[in-house]
């Protein structure tokens, strides 16, 4: 009996070693989480990887008045290296802790880089690693490095990496002339021959110098400030053009993913007379071989309210918004349009018309396939088809007018 | 032979986990590109006519396991002979998925952990159930079964509800016409997973209605080829063809891209899970296949006795089979699975049959049907 309770004894005694789980544990406190990490090219030729780095202590209990907000909620490190492997192992000789990629939200590229190289060779590491999350936010650097944008402090978002993820986002759900792109959906694009990338550029206006310091969160009107910049097209995995504006938003209509947006109509005489807002909007491209030629089909349908009068006009009359509606539909097509001649002009199909002939013609795009880019892209003409809809014009419906 | 008795809803959940098992794991007929979710549908017609032929054997010999009737079949010295072939099948097969198992965990979650440590944990579980018998693996099934349905419904409403399934993946449909999926269907979904539901011989006589276990077991086979062939689109419709391929564990992948509502993400649990549970019982059963015919063919009164030695067996080799990944993969679903598999699980037992219906001409088979 007595060996009995001693072998019961050592099970447990054993169990309490091998079952702890403590194989490699990783303390909190020894994990440098990185919410973002930017790359760049230096002078030689080597990966410069700047990882911005959560300071626990300064980011909790802000909003309470605790002692949160005396540092930065945030710390930069960077870490030189012919790859990204050993950019980011070489950095923990700066850093008392373990860099901890599982909450990096968002890779920041250089524009330099983007353009020298094919950014696939920054991704394929990323997405091969266990801790890196595919759905991890891709931008580009517009006209300044990576490490400067992910060094700027920022004010109502306190960590920066969140800040750019949320304006994209939200930016895309109101105005639409920037996408996210995650890393999975950019290996993807990069990938398939009948696509290629387009992404989201970011923009730092000011001083990095000044956007270091907690004074750049602290004005109403910060001096150094990160904003969403234009959408970067690529070739062949490396940076070829930008564009912005009414472009930028025809081709996020075409890549349908346009949420939202604003367009002004020319209305008796009078510029940008009537805004309409977009709440809807769906886009259906085809690509048919005729004559030995592809020819793509364009089919957008958009649904939205009048969102501004500036002209009195007599909103109550449907034959009127029925004309409106034609003014939209012009607007749009003229930006599907402007993009189209963009995406032509640098001999990239960001828009996928490759991807829509390979379901459609699989055999066409067979022989085509290789050229699709530099041939038979720029030269496929497009029939561009917009049905736009004013729903409801908000609570009023015809404008006020002054001393009527 | 132990005294077991598997009811006809055990043999369907076991059926059910065994062919899931390491299937969901891996890129099942990933080189039939956007056709892959039909050639693992052709596959599995192909697995329900081998799972016929298994079970019309054993029809003419109910009360027999597999290595009792080889040796009534094809002689004392030739039978055995073949079933000792089985055993060594059956042990490789354990320590394969069981490798299976522990790459998972070490690509993935435990990257500093040896591969030993890790598959040892699970053999020594498996090695405890198969000493209390199949009836406790049948047990445990049950009630394992509705947890794996109930993570896979989940998961899937999860990913229609992110909108992460692009339909246009999976087109154009038969691109390179039907040479592709044929090719893949025969070197490989036909055998693995489906085919190897050639195991389940060694638990049909523990069965309570041997009649109708044919068409529970074909139901299952039916079942979880349909499961697999969705989950199989599913990931080609989230991830895409190329990156489907180049995943070593594409469901994990395509798990990791739920995103729904800022805060149901990272689900990579889901995958773990469902895995773990589902490899447990694929080795489970080749396991005890490997047991219980060793106990026929050397005339062991306990097979119990039989699990520590042969558990430790299949626990060293599924370390050493292969030096890495790429070549247990490479062995797994190109070699094993075009020269091993269609001799044992399709030529022999049709030979079987064959030999089997002319030694019973005059009395027919045993069930009658």
């Amino acid at each position: 009996m007595k060996i009995k309770k001693f072998l019961f004894f050592l099970v447990i005694l054993g169990n309490i070693l091998l079952l702890s789980g403590c194989w490699s544990k990783k303390e909190l406190t020894d994990l440098a989480i990185v919410a973002a990490l930017g790359i760049d090219k230096n002078e030689e030729g080597r990966y410069v990887g700047t990882m911005q780095i959560i300071n626990p202590g300064n980011v909790a209990g802000g909003l309470q008045g605790g002692g949160g907000s005396q540092g930065p909620p945030v710390s930069v490190i960077t870490g030189t290296g012919d790859s990204i492997v050993e950019l980011s192992r070489r950095a923990s000789r700066k850093l008392s802790r373990r860099l901890y990629y599982a909450h990096t939200n968002l890779v920041v590229i250089g524009e330099d880089l983007a353009k020298e190289e094919s950014i696939s060779t920054i991704l394929d590491p990323l997405e091969r690693d266990a801790q890196f999350r595919s759905t991890a936010i891709i931008v580009i650097a517009q006209g300044s490095k990576a490490s400067d944008i992910v060094k700027v402090l920022t004010a109502i978002d306190k960590i920066p990496s969140n800040k750019i993820i949320k304006t994209l986002k939200f930016t895309e759900k109101t105005w639409g002339e920037n996408i996210t792109v995650n890393m999975q959906d950019a290996v993807k694009m990069l990938v398939s021959p009948g696509k290629e990338l387009a992404v989201s550029g970011f923009r730092l206006s000011g001083d990095v110098d000044k956007g270091k310091k907690m004074e750049n969160t602290q004005e109403t009107e910060p001096s150094s400030s990160l904003y969403a910049g234009s959408l970067a097209i690529f070739k062949n995995g490396k940076l070829t053009g930008w564009i912005d504006g009414e472009t930028a938003r025809g081709s996020v209509i075409l890549l349908d993913k346009l949420n939202a947006s604003a367009f002004g109509v020319k209305w008796e005489g009078k510029d940008e007379a009537i805004i309409y807002e977009l709440i809807r909007q769906k886009t259906n491209v085809m690509v048919k071989m005729e004559k030995g030629k592809p020819r793509v089909s364009i089919e957008v349908q958009a649904e939205g309210n009048i969102g501004e009068a500036s002209v009195s006009t007599d909103l109550n009359n449907p034959d009127v918004l029925l004309k409106i509606e034609k003014e939209i539909e012009k607007k749009i097509k003229k930006e599907i349009t402007m993009a189209l001649k963009q995406a032509k002009k640098n001999k990239s199909d960001i828009f996928g018309f490759g991807d829509a002939l390979h379901r459609s013609n699989p055999e066409a795009w067979k022989k085509m396939k290789s050229e699709w880019n530099d041939v038979y892209f720029p030269e496929a003409k497009a029939d561009i088809v917009v049905d736009a809809f004013i729903r409801r014009t908000g609570l009023r419906n015809i404008p006020h007018q002054v001393n009527k | 032979m132990e005294k077991a008795k598997i009811s006809l809803y055990q043999l369907f959940v076991l059926i059910m986990l065994f062919e899931l098992g390491s299937a969901i794991l891996v890129p099942l007929a990933s080189d039939a590109k956007q056709d892959a979710w039909m050639a693992i549908l052709v596959g599995m017609f192909g697995g329900l006519f081998l799972f016929w032929i298994n079970y019309r054997l054993f029809l003419y010999y109910p009360e027999l396991t597999p290595p009792e009737y080889m040796q009534k079949l094809l002689g004392k010295i030739l039978g055995t002979f073949l079933a000792f072939c089985y055993i060594i099948l059956f042990m490789y097969s354990a320590a394969r998925v069981l490798r299976d198992f522990g790459e998972m965990l070490l690509t993935f979650a435990y990257l500093e952990t040896p591969l030993f440590i890790v598959n040892a944990l699970l053999m020594l579980v498996i090695i405890y159930a198969i000493r209390k018998g199949i009836e406790v693996v049948a047990r445990t099934g049950e009630l394992f079964f509705f947890f794996i349905y109930f993570l896979a419904i989940t998961g899937f409403i999860l990913i229609l509800f992110s909108g992460l399934i692009d339909m246009n993946n999976l087109k154009p449909i038969l691109e390179q016409g039907i040479s592709p999926i044929a090719r893949v269907v025969l070197t490989q979904s036909l055998y693995f997973p489906f085919g190897e539901a050639i195991v389940f011989s060694m638990i049909f006589p523990y069965l309570t209605n041997k009649k109708k276990g044919k068409k529970i077991g074909l139901f299952a086979i039916g079942l979880s080829g349909i499961n697999l062939a969705i989950t199989m689109a599913i990931n080609i419709g989230v991830l895409g063809v190329d990156l489907t391929a180049r995943s070593q564990f594409p469901l994990l992948s395509t798990i990791q891209s739920i995103q729904v509502a800022e805060f149901l993400e990272r689900l990579d649990v889901f995958f773990m899970i469902s895995t773990v549970i589902c490899i447990y019982f694929k080795v489970s059963i080749y396991f005890y296949a490997a047991v219980a015919s060793t106990a026929v063919i050397f005339k062991i009164k306990e097979p119990s006795k039989l699990t520590y030695p042969m558990g430790m067996v299949i626990l060293f080799m599924s370390v050493t089979i292969a030096s890495s990944y790429a070549e247990h993969l490479k062995e797994g679903l190109k070699f094993i699975t075009t020269y091993l598999h269609p001799f044992f699980l399709m030529v022999i037992p049709l030979l079987l049959l064959g030999i089997a219906f002319l030694k019973n001409r005059k009395g027919g088979p045993g069930g009658g049907f």
